[in-house]
């Protein structure tokens, strides 16, 4: 054993320090950020930010499953921190105002406070997804996508996701869904790919990342507000 | 014929301490079984490695890849996002936490000089351990990973791994409560530690994070795998790796611990500021400001005890080199490797604790770097020279061949020290594209500066993959020959013993009638 400590005070010592990183690490920040409420403004029902809908959420379970984290991140740092801004990655067009400019900013803990598992991710092989939705801004670009990356980009390390869709035989009318492939992927004549379910919520989910919003954090900290009850 | 008994000789590589030598067979069982799975997780997580590190090339690269591609495209189970999961799981809990578990009941029985009671109960942890990692392996499969790095492991999985490890963790500890007074060893503070850090960690990362996700806490969820993972290098591995190493070192080389009197600085700085490499994690994100930047802090401040533990174990293993020529043998190349490991371990953590180093590099190849040294370099290198060095004295058994040794040997060594040049370097390049302040920079160029590093780390895991082959087989091959032996001995034994009895002469022909 190490130094004149005798058993019990060695074992109470390095509960100590584990005590003391798991509240410096965990335990504080989770105080600040654990319950924070979105915005209401004066007057107004609307709330920010927005909650996404279900079938999002069920994507959630899709994009954690097919393992995305592990190429894609979703956070914007500040400007003064990192390129992020500069690749464009926090960029959305406002909403709420046709002429006004495109809001420009890093993300906040406020974003992530509707989603269920928050996927921030580590590496970025691919994009970050902050914003997805503002570039690709409809379903069927991202069906394409996800099924093909090559199509659209050449120099894509995405994999193909053929395994979320399924290939069938045309019964009456195509199906609105059915995938628009030219070329190798084009499926036989008579035939058509659609989406499974897995690949619509995923699509449901990635449509619903943009912040496309400001919220009062980017003036600086945000007084503590009680907190409404959440559904 | 000889007609004296039988004895069956020692071959002479049990301990000639009767003590050790009692203590080394009481932990055969468990501790063989810890080995022998953890070299076959060792052998399928590098190959998952291998197919996962290779998806990410042009699909012209390799002649088989397009194979790969095609299996990766039609087939769920094959995509990059569930093998490279499960890879790093099966390395992580497979082959470095079974292993250590290993390593951990060998040192703590041998330096508490106690037998270890019922091994039948450390068995039961073996297998049950090894039951929650194939059972959470095929739950990455099959789509049921929650993708929280390092606790992809379903939640069923996770509670079987929690439980089998507290029983096993539990007979380590009461054997160390158990050791004679005056036998204490500093290996055995590490070992303490991180046989009590593991359980806090897993449990509570898989608690707060497997399942179902913490409602309204947003970021907090990524605290805490931050926490977790680092918590699993700081607090998990590099005791482990420390305790075999200090006592392996001196062991093996004859030579006291240079600068012992600085351990127990080493050891409590350590374990107060190497946690806080966490916040490598979180720097820039949607996080408190004052937590990042106190984490930094004192992140920095492990330049201290890596420092220390760096001039003792390099500084030891470098001098029995020197002493003994020729690298001090076969296996003992191992551990001075894994010492100087883990001083890169903590100059890469270090880099990291740098604010605009970790801005360029937070979300590029060098995060591998960072696992693959803790992992690979550090954890792997001892894990192996323990098991050359231990696996002797539990059989009373030699090692097959020295060239086999020397081949995985120079395999791991290339494999490894290669890989991490390779994502380290790589990337270097790929924040140098990534954080470019001209807006013409895309992310496409700096997947191009990063793949040739991707394609070189390919070849490097391949050869680590071979070098772990070669290992898994000549550890086959030991044990095969190891069976054969111990059974055409005890046939020997049986045939002498019962030679007296055989009658000969008239008597035969009596027996043969009365037989017939």
């Amino acid at each position: 054993m190490i130094s004149p400590l005798t058993t019990r005070g060695f074992f109470l010592l390095i509960g100590g320090i584990f005590l003391f990183t798991w509240f410096g690490l965990v335990v504080l920040p989770w105080s600040y950020l654990g319950h924070l409420a979105p915005i209401q403004e004066e007057g107004s029902s609307d709330i920010t930010p927005w909650d996404a809908p279900g079938t999002a959420h069920q994507g959630e379970h899709i994009y954690a499953a097919e393992g995305c984290v592990y190429c894609h991140t979703q956070q914007v740092r500040p400007a003064s921190s990192g390129a992020d801004i500069i690749r464009g990655w926090g960029t959305a067009k406002d909403d709420s105002d046709d002429k006004a400019p495109p809001i420009v900013r890093r993300t906040y803990p406020r974003d992530y406070i509707w989603q269920g598992q928050v996927f921030l991710g580590n590496s970025r092989e691919g994009a970050d997804l902050s914003n997805v939705a503002e570039r690709f801004t409809d379903a069927a670009s991202l069906y394409r996508y996800l099924y093909d990356p090559y199509i659209l980009n050449p120099h894509s390390s995405m994999p193909a996701y053929h395994f979320l869709f399924i290939e069938r035989k045309i019964s009456g009318l195509p199906s609105q869904d059915a995938l628009a492939l030219i070329g190798d992927d084009a499926p036989p004549a008579g035939y058509e790919i659609v989406p499974t379910d897995e690949a619509k919520s995923l699509v449901a989910y990635l449509l619903s990342l943009k912040k496309n919003y400001h919220l009062p954090d980017e003036k600086g900290p945000v007084p503590a507000t009680p907190a409404t009850p959440q559904p | 014929m000889a007609t004296s008994p039988p004895t069956i000789a020692t071959q002479g590589y049990a301990s000639t301490d009767p003590e050790l030598a009692a203590i080394d067979s009481s932990v055969r069982w468990p501790v063989m079984a810890c080995f022998l799975t953890a070299v076959h997780w060792m052998v399928v997580g590098t190959f998952f490695l291998v197919y996962a590190s290779s998806l990410s090339h042009p699909q012209d690269t390799f002649p088989i890849l397009g194979l790969f591609v095609s299996l990766s495209d039609n087939f769920s189970m094959f995509t990059y996002g569930r093998i490279w999961p499960a890879a790093i799981d099966a390395l992580v809990y497979g082959w470095a936490t079974t292993g250590g578990l290993g390593l951990a009941i060998w040192i703590l029985a041998r330096t508490s000089h106690v037998p270890v009671r019922s091994p039948a109960t450390l068995l039961t942890a073996v297998v049950f351990w090894n039951l929650g990692i194939a059972v959470g392996l095929i739950g990455i499969f099959l789509g049921d990973s929650n993708s929280v790095e390092m606790l992809e492991f379903p939640s069923y999985a996770a509670w079987t791994l929690w439980l089998a490890y507290a029983l096993f963790a539990l007979w380590a500890v009461v054997t160390w409560l158990s050791r004679r007074p005056g036998h204490d060893h500093v290996a055995q503070s590490w070992l303490l530690v991180a046989l009590f850090s593991f359980p806090w960690l897993f449990g509570g990362g898989s608690v707060l994070l497997d399942g179902k996700p913490l409602a309204g806490s947003g970021v907090v969820q990524e605290l805490i795998s931050a926490w977790y993972v680092h918590g699993l290098y700081t607090l998990w591995f590099a005791p482990l790796g420390l305790a075999l190493l200090y006592y392996l070192i001196p062991k093996m080389s004859g030579l006291p611990i240079r600068y012992g009197t600085k351990t127990q600085v080493a050891f409590w700085t350590w374990i107060i500021f190497a946690p806080w490499t966490a916040v490598h994690d979180l720097v820039g994100g949607p996080f408190p400001a004052e937590t990042v930047s106190t984490g930094l802090i004192l992140s920095g401040l492990i330049f201290l005890p890596v420092a220390l533990i760096g001039m003792s174990l390099v500084g030891t293993a470098f001098e029995a080199e020197k002493k003994h020529g020729s690298h001090g043998g076969i296996v003992f190349p191992f551990l001075t490797l894994s010492a100087a490991c883990f001083v890169l371990a903590g100059i890469a953590e270090q880099i990291l604790s740098i604010r605009s180093a970790n801005e360029l590099l937070r979300f590029t190849m060098f995060r591998e770097c960072n696992l693959f040294l803790w992992l690979y370099g550090f954890f792997s290198f001892g894990l192996m020279g323990g098991i050359y060095y231990i696996v002797p004295r539990l059989l009373d058994f030699s090692w097959r061949s020295a060239t086999l040794i020397r081949a995985h040997y120079y395999a791991s060594l290339y494999g490894i020290l290669l890989v991490i040049a390779m994502v380290g370097f790589g990337g270097f390049m790929q924040g140098l594209a990534l954080e470019n302040p001209d807006p013409q920079v895309t992310i496409d160029i700096a997947d191009q500066n990063a793949l040739n590093f991707h394609i070189a780390s390919t070849l490097c895991v391949s050869l680590i993959a071979l070098g772990s082959g070669v290992f898994a087989l000549h550890l086959g091959w030991m044990l095969l020959n190891w069976v054969n032996i111990r059974v055409r001995a005890n046939r020997l034994a049986s045939e002498i013993l019962h030679e007296p009895y055989e009658p000969e002469g008239p008597a035969a022909a009596v027996k043969k009638e009365v037989g017939a």
